[in-house]
């Protein structure tokens, strides 16, 4: 007990004389440069403040997330005045990139109101009449980006094809026909739909108006970057001021984290509340 | 949750979306007595629709012997063991549907399926119950070791449980015929469907993205035709029509005669709720106990009635129809010893004898003073 006391006594004498911590920030901050870093290891970001973003599972809408897993979201942000570059850093200690039956991907997201309203949108992917923008990353598309065959055999190393009608010998490889005929067995494809990103992207654009209601943009006028090591992802998102943001100078912002091992997706996910956006002098 | 009726289990229940039902319900009956599990039915659906790349092992029809059969692994009997016992009162489900059963948080009580669990289609393939067959194990009825043959596609069910589950409102169920269809355009893959439907009917295909599903052979369906694995199955056990709710039942319409008439075919697992469409005729000689859980408390008039088929000329006739036509038949009649099809316009598209005319071929050909053999 003398010894617990003394311990004590020396713990309370380090922290009276520790110099008092600056407090947090209470916001995202993006400070402004000329050029945005467009890659996580990118030096530009060690200037950037840093928010720390806590993450709530989403239990609100059916089907939900009752047991809450990644904690919290290390957020850094850089406007150029026209677009503002997200860097989200967070702890995963599984890579999830592949998809499969039952198997689900790492993912983020950063969402901003469509335009500057004295109301503010539900933070839960907006309301009717409160459009919310929202650009999706996913790990599974940045491994696409990064060099995996968009096959099978990339997704499925063990699976067994005895043949594809579209690969027979009478159609020449890389044929109109040839194509066609694939396309029609994969309309999802076919029709350009929402479950995939433009080619050459691992990031998707997206509207939404309320749960339930995400519809990929006209454009996907984003970009990203995600990368990893033993501990988790640190993900750059540079994303175009939307237009009804443009000149103003704060704003919200609301991120989500999905851990493809613990079977998070859509609305299975860790999302944070509105956090005040500071956007610069006026983006 | 909204109210809606489900006549299948005489009672109301709670679903996600208020009863909405279609113009018509496209529906079909199978009869199991007639199946050879030749799998016929699941490469015509394979050739047509899921032969690209991520449907590798999809096969939105299959065959699966029962009761050791499962395609995906275990798909029934993992979700009766999940729900527990449950009880009839009747005609009447007192037990809970999967609506009525789901956990917090979830829209429907299901369970994900594991990658690995569709890699065995042919899993307890013509595996006989028991341990050996005993003699005159096949003389009584039912038999006292059992097997048959479940073909099963998508049942396009009233109240599809894949369509409640979806959070982004991908799924829908077409007003002009009940089809049951994911908008490949909004899927996002979240394979909620998947974890949903009990008869595990939805796929995820990982080249697209999104989920897959059995679409009825639509285009077919809205010229008049039957479905590629109705057409195309060597054991004529498929009849496709539409079937109407009990209280606007057509006597004329097949599809009516067989579910609500003469209540010969059944749907499959009504206690989950879905009011499936895909009716079957149960096997005569499987243990009872078993055939109530897999069809419901119509199990024991059905087969008396399908067992009479022989002095019952207007099921007979009805019979006789299945597997006779490409075209969905609307409407049918007896005329003595024959048995005619209309389609939806009334005219007539298949007549077909009740009983086939008998031709004996001689052993012996006299003309060649020759014993003929199978193959001459
Ligand atoms: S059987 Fe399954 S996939 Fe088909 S409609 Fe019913 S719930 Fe949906
Ligand atoms: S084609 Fe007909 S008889 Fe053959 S397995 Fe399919 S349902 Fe059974």
């Amino acid at each position: 007990m003398k010894n617990l006391t003394a311990l004590l006594l020396a713990v309370g004498v380090v922290a009276g004389c520790a110099k008092p911590a600056a407090a947090p920030p209470v916001e995202v901050e993006a400070a402004r440069v000329s050029v945005l870093p467009s890659a996580p290891g990118d030096a530009a970001w060690n200037a950037a403040p840093a928010f720390t973003a806590a993450l709530l599972a989403q239990d609100m809408v059916e089907p939900r997330l009752l047991e809450p897993s990644t904690p919290t979201v290390k957020v850094q942000a850089l406007t150029d005045g026209t677009s503002v570059a997200f860097r989200l850093t967070w702890a995963d200690d599984t890579k999830d990139d592949l998809p499969g039956t039952g198997r689900f991907v790492d993912a983020c997201a950063v969402q901003l109101p469509a335009a500057a309203s004295a109301n503010v949108p539900a933070p839960q992917m907006g309301e009717s009449g409160g459009t919310v923008e929202i650009s999706y990353w996913s790990a599974a598309w940045q491994a696409i980006v990064d060099g995996r065959p968009d096959t099978l055999a990339a997704i499925e190393p063990r699976a067994a094809v005895d043949h594809y009608p579209f690969e027979a010998a009478s159609l020449p490889e890389g044929s109109k026909e040839q194509k066609d005929m694939a396309l029609r067995y994969a309309p999802a494809r076919a029709l350009n739909g929402a479950a995939r990103p433009a080619s050459g992207k691992s990031v998707q654009d997206l509207r939404a108006e309320g749960p339930g209601t995400i519809t990929p943009a006209a454009e996907t006028k984003s970009a990203g970057k995600g990368v990893r090591d033993a501990s988790g992802w640190e993900v750059v998102i540079v994303k175009p001021v939307p237009e009804g943001l443009r000149g103003q100078a704060r704003s919200q912002v609301a991120f989500a984290i999905w851990n493809g091992s613990h079977k998070e997706v859509g609305p299975r996910k860790m999302r944070s509340v509105w956090i005040p956006l500071a956007l610069g002098a006026g983006a | 949750m909204a109210r809606v009726r489900n006549w299948q289990i005489d009672r109301e229940m709670s679903y996600w979306y208020p009863e909405n039902r279609p113009k018509r319900q496209f529906a079909a009956v199978f009869d199991t007595n007639k199946c050879i599990a030749c799998q016929t039915c699941t490469l015509a659906c394979k050739t047509t629709w899921t032969s690209g790349k991520g449907q590798e092992y999809m096969l939105w029809n299959n065959v699966e012997t029962k009761p050791y059969g499962f395609y995906p692994l275990g798909w029934d009997v993992k979700l009766l063991g999940k729900l527990g016992g449950q009880k009839w009162q009747g005609k009447r489900y007192e037990g809970h549907t999967i609506f009525e059963a789901a956990e917090a948080g979830e829209r429907v009580h299901g369970w994900r399926p594991d990658e690995l669990d569709y890699a065995y289609p042919n899993i307890g393939e013509d595996d006989c119950t028991g341990a050996k067959l005993e003699r005159g194990d096949f003389l009584t009825l039912p038999h006292n070791r059992w097997f048959f043959y479940l073909a099963r596609i998508c049942n396009h069910c009233t109240y599809p449980a894949c369509l409640a589950s979806c959070p982004r409102g991908s799924i829908y169920k077409r007003p002009e015929d009940g089809i049951v269809l994911i908008d490949q355009s909004r899927c996002r893959g979240y394979q909620e469907c998947v974890k949903a439907c009990p008869y595990k009917k939805t796929f995820f295909n990982p080249m697209t993205g999104t989920s897959e599903k059995c679409i009825a052979c639509f285009p077919k369906i809205e010229m008049g035709e039957s479905n590629q694995c109705f057409v195309n199955c060597i054991g004529k056990i498929r009849h496709a029509g539409f079937v109407s709710k009990p209280e606007n039942v057509r006597e004329d319409n097949p599809i009516d005669y067989l579910v609500h008439v003469r209540k010969v075919a059944l749907p499959l697992y009504p206690q989950f709720g879905l009011e499936p469409n895909i009716y079957y005729v149960p096997p005569i000689h499987v243990p009872r106990p078993f055939l109530h859980q897999m069809f419901g408390p119509g199990v024991d008039h059905a087969l008396e009635v399908y067992r009479g088929a022989a002095e019952d000329p207007e099921l007979a006739a009805l019979l006789s129809l299945f597997g006779s036509t490409q075209y969905i038949v609307h409407r049918f009649k007896r005329e003595n010893d024959t048995v005619l099809g209309f389609d939806e316009k009334g005219d007539e598209v298949v007549r077909v004898p009740l009983r086939e005319p008998i031709h004996i071929r001689q052993a012996w050909d006299s003309a060649r003073s020759i014993a003929r053999v199978n193959v001459s």
